[in-house]
């Protein structure tokens, strides 16, 4: 009980002080009793998850927007994905008795700590978005991540709402054969050939080690696949996805057509969208909840996000090799001419490595979109600026300016300068002073736009990190 | 002027830790002096002609793709072991690095054959030795990146540098990396090459003698590259050695 209460008072001092609460709170009530997470977590009569390596935030948004279009349900913020985070969300809607309020949830969860919160939540359904190379030095590498969620999968009774395009998922799903598997997948017409030559993760067959033949891709590894040795094959989806702007079209086997507002951009806006209904289907909701849920989504912080600075400047999250490479994708589709501020910082929830700038495709930059300029910002603003030297930018482009504040600065001169907008793409713990940064300048310029308007007060943010760890330490 | 022709083994096996990053800036690095150069990926089932090539690369992987990159390596023993005699330059980078030894006991004590070019033996650790790292080697200065790998490597050659702040082969003697003829074996990545020209460099030094072209290399502009290493062992090293002192991490010991 005291736990309980150290996670509550501290949980409303943070709030009280408009600090953001969504990990502290859930980590020194865990610290005081150990226990409390069991005994809030089995209080739950529905509990659904979603990991796997990118759109877990926007796949946990949409289908939390779905439960609760028909009932109240607890959702954990953007990014507080481990058990602290998790249990903060559960302190939230506690009672000072330690009684649940609201009794069904749907969580985000980081792919090694599934195995650690798996036997205590009720878990009945749980979605696993792909598998991609992500945060190398905080598991190891990429084995250690299929073995982790196969593990924590394992541990529930849950129906597995798979990726069934992503060869490492389908492992995943193979190797659970006692489970309830559904899969999802793209329509073929969304195939696009092999351009070059780029590392895929998943390009050998993880059960006899013979390369997989692919007939075609959507992005990074995830395409038709078949083992060039044994039976390994891409299966057949139980929802089949087709998009076009705008809207997502969604075949159930067996049913007749569905079709569902797409409130965000891009091919792997819409993967999060189709996995999100496959769980909501799975779990028995109707189409007209999913699409009141799909209605009511605001897309999460820094997913081709506007800010109405002077010029125009959009907002994306960078954070691995495949998920950098969908950004770069999805703007250079975007018209008129444009400039970039790239903000690179190497703090613990970024990864201390930044190898990963190197296997994403940044030669898009060049080949493709061909920016005015380059502004390379954050903690590692010169790394960030010789990857793109030996991506074949133009030296005169490429501007290192160390720090967020002052290369957005920079950045925003350069494009009223050039007459293009700004494209701001930021790691992790970059991205939330981006965007406080931006909405400044926005306010300073027209007044008008909040980066966290219409969006509740402190639901969003990760706790700020230590004082000694945070960004502007990089002065001088 | 014939072409300088890089074998890049193994992308499609041997590809953690960005080692495209390598390859690119030994391309670029050519391409800026105006000397022609082919990169050739070399897959599993390729025939591999060591005497088509200039200079090899060898990456890293994980330890399932480094055992079957062994098992390959190993059915062309003798022909690694004259080419490297003859002076073959080679880089070997985390798990490549480790694949020239003898072998790599794995946590359950399983030895998994290496090459065998070096008098070399890997262990795996209980923990994995992480972080950033900077290395000072006599032939290219100050290296600076970021290491990750489970095995405590041993050997009797000459180090690539000892350590000055980092883990390096073991943690435990303060040396980093393997200089052996014309090999280097290092456990550094981050990627390894663009942040440290000067061994770019001297890489391609290596690479240009070997073809039988040996023309001092022209300088560049690297103005950009040494900014990003000085600033990554300011920002890096020197801080992250000041909160750390005390520790005993890194060459003190």
């Amino acid at each position: 009980m005291i736990g309980l209460w150290i996670g509550k008072c501290v949980l409303w001092l943070m709030q009280r002080f408009g600090r953001r609460a969504t990990s502290l709170p859930g980590k020194m009530a865990l610290r005081i009793s150990p226990r409390l997470f069991a005994r809030l977590a089995r209080q739950l009569n529905f509990c659904a998850v979603v990991t796997g390596t990118n759109g877990k935030t926007t796949t946990t948004a949409m289908l939390s927007r779905m439960f609760a279009a028909g009932e109240p349900v607890i959702h954990n913020a953007e990014g507080a994905n481990m058990q602290q985070g998790i249990l903060t969300a559960l302190l939230r809607a506690a009672s000072w008795t330690g009684r649940l309020r609201v009794r069904t949830a749907v969580f985000e969860v980081d792919e090694a700590t599934l195995p650690v919160v798996a036997p205590y939540l009720p878990i009945r359904v749980a979605v696993v978005t792909n598998l991609f190379r992500d945060q190398l030095d905080r598991y190891g590498e990429l084995d250690t991540t299929v073995r982790k969620v196969t593990e924590g999968l394992a541990r529930t009774a849950a129906s597995l709402v798979l990726n069934g395009d992503d060869p490492l998922v389908r492992h995943v799903g193979l190797s659970l054969g006692t489970h309830h598997v559904v899969y999802f997948g793209m329509h073929r017409g969304h195939l696009h050939p092999l351009e070059r030559e780029v590392m895929r993760d998943g390009a050998f067959c993880l059960r006899c080690g013979h390369p997989l033949r692919y007939d075609g891709f959507f992005y990074g590894q995830l395409g038709q696949y078949a083992c060039t040795h044994c039976d390994f094959v891409q299966p057949h989806p139980t929802f089949c996805g087709q998009y076009e702007p705008g809207r997502l079209h969604v075949h159930q086997e067996g049913l007749p057509g569905m079709s569902f507002p797409l409130p965000t951009r891009g091919l792997f806006n819409a993967y999060n969208a189709l996995a999100a209904v496959a769980a909501a289907r799975v779990s028995g909701l109707s189409a007209g909840q999913i699409e009141r849920g799909l209605q009511s989504f605001v897309p999460p912080l820094g997913r081709m996000q506007p800010f109405a600075t002077t010029p125009v400047s959009v907002l994306n999250l960078i954070k691995n090799p495949a998920g950098c490479d969908s950004v770069l994708a999805a703007i250079a589709a975007e018209p008129g001419d444009k400039g970039f501020c790239i903000l690179i910082n190497d703090l613990a929830a970024d990864g201390r490595d930044v190898s990963w700038l190197w296997d994403a495709d940044f030669e898009w930059l060049p080949d493709r979109i061909q920016p005015a300029f380059c502004v390379a910002g954050g903690l590692r603003a010169e790394d960030m600026a010789v990857r793109l030297k030996y991506a074949g930018l133009p030296a005169a482009a490429i501007v290192p300016v160390p720090g967020i504040e002052p290369a957005i600065d920079a950045a925003l001169d350069r494009a009223a300068a050039r007459g293009v907008s700004l494209y701001v793409l930021a790691t992790y713990t970059a991205l939330y002073p981006a965007a406080r940064h931006l909405t400044r300048r926005a306010d300073t310029t027209s007044g008008t736009a909040s980066w966290d308007a219409g969006r509740k007060n402190d639901e969003t943010h990760p706790d700020s990190p230590p004082v000694s760890r945070s960004p502007e330490s990089v002065r001088g | 002027m014939k072409p300088i022709r890089i074998a890049h083994l193994f992308p499609d096996l041997l590809n953690l830790y960005a080692d495209k990053g390598n390859i690119l800036t030994l391309r670029r690095r050519l391409a800026w002096r105006g000397i022609p150069v082919e990169v050739e990926q070399v897959r599993r089932d390729d025939p591999l002609h060591l005497s088509r090539y200039h200079l090899v690369l060898l990456g890293g992987g994980s330890d399932r793709e480094q055992a079957l990159v062994g098992e390959v390596l190993r059915k062309q023993r003798a022909e690694w072991a004259s080419a490297v005699a003859s002076g073959l330059p080679l880089l070997a980078i985390c798990g490549g690095y480790q694949l020239l030894g003898e072998y790599y006991e794995t946590a359950e004590g399983l030895k998994v054959p290496g090459l065998g070019l070096l008098d070399m033996r890997t262990t795996a650790g209980s923990t994995r030795l992480i972080g950033n790292i900077a290395i000072e080697s006599p032939e290219c200065g100050r290296i600076v990146g970021f290491e990750n790998h489970a095995g405590r490597t041993e050997h009797r050659h000459l180090p690539l540098g000892t350590v000055l702040h980092g883990h390096g082969n073991n943690g435990q003697d303060g040396k980093e990396g393997v200089r052996y003829q014309n090999v280097i074996g290092t456990y550094i990545h981050g990627p390894l090459l663009p942040k440290n020209p000067r061994l770019a460099d001297f890489v391609l030094q290596l690479a240009l003698a070997y073809a039988g072209a040996p023309a001092e290399l022209s300088p560049l502009d690297d103005a950009l590259e040494l900014l990003a290493h000085e600033a990554f062992f300011q920002r890096r090293i020197v801080v992250g050695r000041g909160l750390r002192r005390g520790d005993g991490a890194g060459a003190s010991r």
